[in-house]
């Protein structure tokens, strides 16, 4: 190698390492910055097929997709109204909950003394009641700063994402001239490979969430169940982490039959419901929609998950599965290649 | 439909507006020296090469190209390394051998290769490339490809079908090296 590709290689690499020191450091800039490309990714399907074609076409597709979100408005407006006022009746019935969980945990104390004769000192009940307060009140005074970083976002995302729709082309041609001429061909094709699998599986996630939220409303709906919306729109949010989420999923409705004084919620009803619509999801939509996308091993997935939830929480949780996808590709691109060699 | 063939039908039928066609303004700007500093058009119209793509096919084409500089000596790709893409010559020259290091042919202007990689998955490169010289080329990868499949399905075809004509020409070539070679080991044979 000569000395001024030499210079362009190490340039390359260090020009890497500093964007991707500057991206930890300032994670107030990078998670909108991730955020508002995770939507770039989202929309930019949609909106190059509303560019392709003559204007008779593009007419007809703006119609169809205006006609399908005036579709969708009227049922997620319902949805949100119908979440609020689920959220409010269950702020109300805490204090009810409260005192059946205390109820609950005094039964089972007496059981365990006169069973073993160990007598449960601590009381975990009042211990997580005050937790949930100190939380609680903490939450509230942070409320100023939350408002401040959700304006932030709303000022952000909007200028990040137009940024990408205008200047992601020329600033990907800008990008590949860096690139060094030994290690031009792979990088173009694994980051192209990278960055279609990573809007594919968030655009699989999003609908495979709408998917097993609706059918947990739906069927919590049927059975009587209270507050079937907020609990759908859970179970959807928790779905998007692979497999520990579709039981966290669960765990507030389950709660909720366990400690509701209210004789029409059923335990078991709840339980089948989480269960059949876990069932579709896994037999139907997961094959379907996800596996095709990332093949990784559950192992693999669990520990992902965990390490993604430690370094980034809830977006590290979502976004750590296609970069371990990604991640396995590149090894074994490295490993056939060093062994052809 | 290309736009020829929209515009060719449009009139046919009579269906031609007196409104200001923008994009054929934006075609004839694009197409335009004042556009292209370097006019990928004429040098795609002197290949022996894609020649049923229209003008506006090439416009289209060449914005999934990269162009990559090379330095005289500069190796392009090595013999076994993973292959994407197909590399068109705008200047320069370029020298494909053995991965011993034989000579087997030397690349001029306006000539291609590595069509092979655009097509096959898991493609590993069977020689190395090297630049002789001060090397301009235009690459088109895998992504590229199937970005175009997807946007411009016409073009599309129509380079897909150009790939496979240029495979088709290189493997005619090669059954008459091969014919030719057994005729001469066959005489040698005879004389043995």
């Amino acid at each position: 190698m000569k000395k001024n590709q030499r210079v362009k290689f190490y340039f390359f690499f260090l020009a890497l390492i500093s964007g991707l020191v500057f991206l930890i450091t300032f994670p107030r800039l990078t998670l909108p910055l991730g955020f508002s490309y995770i939507l770039y990714l989202m929309i930019h399907p949609l909106a190059s097929k509303l560019l392709r074609g003559n204007n008779q076409q593009r007419i007809v597709y703006s119609l169809f997709l205006t006609a399908c979100a005036c579709c969708l408005v009227i049922p997620l407006m319902a949805t949100l109204f119908s979440a609020e006022t689920d959220f409010r009746q269950l702020i109300n019935h805490f204090p009810e909950i409260q005192l059946n969980l205390q109820f609950k945990y005094l039964q089972f104390r007496e059981f365990v003394a006169d069973k073993t004769g160990l007598k449960m000192s601590l009381d975990p009940v009042t211990y997580l009641m005050r937790k949930i307060e100190t939380q609680g009140s903490t939450l509230l005074t942070n409320i100023p700063k939350f408002l401040s970083s959700v304006l932030e976002w709303m000022l952000l995302v909007p200028l990040f994402l137009y940024f990408f729709f205008k200047e992601s082309k020329n600033l990907k041609i800008k990008l590949m001239e860096f690139i060094p001429n030994p290690i031009f061909e792979k990088t173009y094709v694994l980051a192209s490979q990278f960055n279609t699998k990573f809007g594919e599986y968030i655009i699989a996630k999003f609908i495979e969430a709408t998917i097993l939220g609706t059918l947990v409303t739906v069927g919590l709906m049927i059975i009587g169940f209270p507050y079937p919306f907020i609990l759908g729109i859970i179970a959807g949010v928790t779905n998007i982490l692979p497999y520990v989420g579709p039981i966290i999923g669960v765990i507030p409705a389950l709660a909720i039959a366990l400690l509701s004084s209210n004789t029409n919620v059923s335990f078991l009803g709840a339980g089948m419901v989480y269960l059949i619509a876990n069932a579709v999801d896994m037999l139907l939509v997961f094959p379907l929609l996800v596996s095709k996308i990332v093949n990784l091993h559950p192992i693999l997935v669990i520990v992902s998950v965990l390490a993604g939830g430690q370094v980034g929480g809830v977006v590290g949780m979502i976004v750590v599965i296609p970069v371990v996808a990604f991640v396995q590709i590149l090894i074994k691109e490295i490993y056939r290649d060093l062994n052809i060699q | 439909m290309s736009y020829e063939q929209e515009k060719k039908e449009a009139l046919e039928r009579g269906d031609i507006s007196e409104r200001i066609d923008m994009n054929l303004l934006r075609y004839m700007w694009e197409s335009s020296p004042f556009y292209l500093k370097e006019s990928y058009h004429s040098f795609f119209r002197s290949l022996n090469v894609l020649q049923s793509l229209s003008d506006n096919d090439i416009r289209l084409f060449v914005k999934f190209l990269h162009r990559r500089e090379f330095e005289s000596g500069e190796v392009i790709f090595k013999a076994g390394e993973s292959g994407y893409g197909l590399y068109f010559i705008q200047s320069g020259s370029v020298k494909i051998q053995t991965p011993e290091g034989q000579e087997i042919v030397n690349l001029e202007k306006g000539k291609y290769f590595g069509e092979l990689a655009l097509l096959e998955e898991g493609h590993h490169r069977v020689a190395t490339a090297i630049a002789t010289d001060s090397t301009v080329l235009l690459g088109i990868f895998k992504p590229d490809l199937d970005k175009m499949i997807e946007s411009y399905p016409v073009l599309g075809a129509k380079f897909l079908k150009e790939t496979a004509m240029m495979l088709a020409s290189k493997i005619g070539g090669l059954q008459k090296e091969f014919l030719e070679l057994k005729k001469q080991l066959k005489a040698l044979e005879k004389k043995s």
